[in-house]
């Protein structure tokens, strides 16, 4: 709701207006926009929702958005190399599915008795190769990034069935209820977990030279290429990167579903909507880690604030939906006022 | 399914009645039985209480009867239900879960779930201090368990089974959700039952039902297990531990032309009553919980729980069996159809 009376004023009257500086205001209305927006619906919760502010409430919020966050950090480091054309452009459909098939490694190994180390390689070891098979797939194959991974996450899928025939396996290591537990403030785990891994990530790409080669091979590939950039060695390195995220996430998933369940499938689209929704965030509207953080934790947020609100269930996903189109659709108008 | 609700809650009400007139007949003692146990469902109240009600998913004709039940039931009582709907995902139920311990309800109520999964988070909600009920799932962290007897389900599918094919011949099994409890008690009475008819034979590999696409899923299963037995006899039976992948397997008999095999399952979903009630229909029994009486029940005990009571480790509410000859009379007393 605070979304729409933020975002439908300035999105409307940008329109109405024309030029170059009135598109700037709109953009900067826009950048701080998306974070006012999300404080405002903060600040809507703390006052109506009962538990919210607390501190308890928001480290869950914080572990529960761990296993997606990680994922989506994944896929926007694909989206960056790879421009974030949604069709043409970088995209990694097959993460969770690797998700699954790294969680299925996990448990199936601890259930036949080996320790956490061999689990955790293996788990990370099955997500890089995943990544790998990307990264082959898209450039050395140079299939769409949008079918080949979209092939590769039915063949994962599959090893996933086979691996597990489709039922639960159950997984209990100190490690795996070390993760799941909660620090003596009542924060999980995972939330620091959640930290820890942006905080590494946005080191890695936003304030190294690696993460500028990212952007530039997938904003202006030409220019990149013109400049002697390695981009087949650096796209696939972001293909690979977006595997380990999916293993880590496995890890993760494992810990807080007690084991490797099934529909691991279904992460898919909301860590789609996630990443894209991520670019709403940052001042230049492309995708940054901290973004998809920002995002991921306003998806958190939304399911959240409705629980403790005791919105009907059935009513949940579709007012999510309509605020996330929201905020999208205003970014896209002021994106066309600025082209 | 709103048709059905409005007429479930008073079916059920007529039924509990029903059964209660049923004990008089019998023998005074359960007629006491039976008056003191209304007598003192009339006085509970769940004035001012804030109950948690967690569904692992409201898809199911069994749990969404169930959660809209426990959802009336709360608020006839006077309390405010808090209910979330995990929509069949693991991680969604485990957050949700999460989120309500930090709610502090005064007792939470579990639909269904796999118990490796949301046992951990039970525990958490135990140590928390909030009560813990279980609706159709056994936990050691769960004060009381409302549920069908799946003991006699289990028998009782299995028997009719076992006589509808003359004590001998292959069945096809369907054992996707052995982690599931209910369904693993069943798959365990069917082959204790089975123990004791040497000629009667599970064929191998069992098959794995699977969520979602459980109908058409199930229907290519038995397809290609069907061009794999291609002989008449080959097969007897199909079992399976609920109606969804029963519902499947009947549609490919029917499609294959075998409809000398007949199908079994569990839950009394309409659509599998009506495949029953069909003569010409190879489904063969299903056996009919009655979710929105398991709902009420689970609040009710919740409300007595609260008022200072002690609870049973389980609470079963009676199951039917429908079969060809008696389906009619239980669609009847089901309120359904």
């Amino acid at each position: 709701m605070s979304a729409e009376a933020e975002f439908a004023p300035s999105g409307f009257s940008s329109v109405e207006r024309s030029g170059r500086s009135a598109g700037n205001i709109a953009a900067a209305a826009l950048r701080f926009g998306s974070l006012i927006a999300f404080a405002a619906i903060l600040i809507v919760f703390s006052i109506t929702a009962p538990y919210f502010l607390s501190v308890g409430n928001i480290g869950n919020v914080l572990g529960q958005s761990a296993i997606s966050g990680v994922l989506a950090i994944g896929l926007t480091i694909v989206l960056i190399a790879g421009g974030s054309n949604v069709v043409t452009g970088g995209i990694d459909l097959s993460l969770a599915a690797n998700m699954g098939l790294s969680a299925a490694v996990y448990a199936s190994l601890t259930q036949l008795g080996y320790g956490d180390a061999v689990a955790i390689a293996a788990s990370i070891l099955t997500g890089s190769l995943i990544g790998l098979v990307n990264a082959i797939a898209v450039v050395y194959a140079g299939i769409v990034p949008l079918l080949a991974t979209l092939a590769v996450m039915n063949i994962v899928a599959g090893l996933e069935l086979v691996l597990t025939g489709n039922t639960v396996i159950p997984a209990s290591t100190p490690i795996l209820s070390a993760l799941s537990a909660s620090d003596p403030f009542g924060i999980p785990v995972l939330a620091y977990v959640l930290i820890d891994f942006t905080v590494l990530a946005t080191a890695v790409v936003q304030y190294t030279p690696l993460g500028l080669r990212l952007y530039a091979i997938g904003e202006f590939p030409d220019a990149a290429r013109a400049a002697g950039l390695p981009l087949r060695r650096l796209l696939a390195g972001a293909f690979i990167a977006s595997g380990v995220c999916g293993g880590l996430a496995g890890i993760l998933s494992v810990s807080y579903l007690s084991g490797s369940t099934t529909g691991s499938g279904e992460m898919l689209l909301p860590v789609v909507v996630t990443a894209l929704l991520g670019s709403v965030f940052p001042r230049r509207l492309v995708p940054t880690i901290t973004g998809t953080l920002l995002s991921a934790l306003l998806v958190g947020f939304l399911s959240n604030g409705f629980q403790l609100l005791n919105i009907s269930s059935t009513l949940v996903s579709g007012i999510q939906g309509l605020l996330i189109l929201i905020v999208v659709s205003a970014t896209t108008l002021l994106r066309r006022q600025e082209a | 399914m709103t048709i059905e609700n409005s007429n479930t809650g008073l079916g059920r009400r007529e039924l509990l009645k029903l059964s209660a007139l049923a004990g008089v007949a019998v023998t005074g003692a359960s007629l006491l039985g039976q008056k003191s146990v209304q007598a003192a469902d009339e006085e509970l109240s769940l004035k001012g209480k804030r109950i948690a009600i967690s569904a692992t998913g409201t898809d199911h004709f069994f749990d969404l009867q169930a959660y809209n039940a426990q959802i009336d039931e709360v608020k006839r009582l006077g309390g405010e239900p808090i209910a979330v709907d995990a929509g069949r995902n693991d991680g969604k139920l485990v957050s949700q879960l999460q989120t309500l311990i930090a709610q502090k309800p005064d007792a939470i109520v579990q639909i269904l779930g796999t118990l490796s999964v949301i046992d951990p988070w039970l525990k958490k909600a135990r140590d928390a201090g909030i009560p813990v009920l279980t609706v159709d799932v056994g936990s050691t962290n769960s004060i009381n368990n409302t549920t069908s007897d799946n003991w006699g389900i289990g028998k009782d599918l299995a028997l009719q089974l076992v006589s509808d094919i003359g004590g001998e011949g292959n069945i096809v099994v369907f054992n996707g959700f052995y982690g599931v409890t209910p369904c693993a008690i069943r798959y365990d009475q069917l082959v204790n039952v089975v123990k004791y008819f040497p000629k009667v034979k599970i064929l191998q590999p069992e098959l794995r039902d699977v969520i979602p696409n459980t109908v058409q899923d199930a229907f290519t299963q038995i397809t290609a297990i069907l061009n794999k037995y291609p002989e008449k006899g080959s097969i007897k039976a199909i079992w399976s531990a609920w109606d969804i992948p029963q519902l499947g397997a009947t549609q490919a008999l029917v499609a294959a032309g075998r409809t000398e095999i007949r199908t079994y399952g569990v839950d009394g979903s309409p659509e599998v009553l009506q495949l029953i009630a069909d003569p010409k229909s190879p489904a063969g029994a299903d056996v009919a919980q009655q979710p929105a009486e398991i709902g009420r029940t689970a609040i009710r005990n919740v409300a007595k729980l609260l008022a200072g009571q002690t609870l049973p480790r389980e609470t079963y509410v009676p199951a039917l069996l429908a079969n060809k000859t008696n389906v009619a009379e239980v669609t009847k007393k089901l309120g359904i159809g």
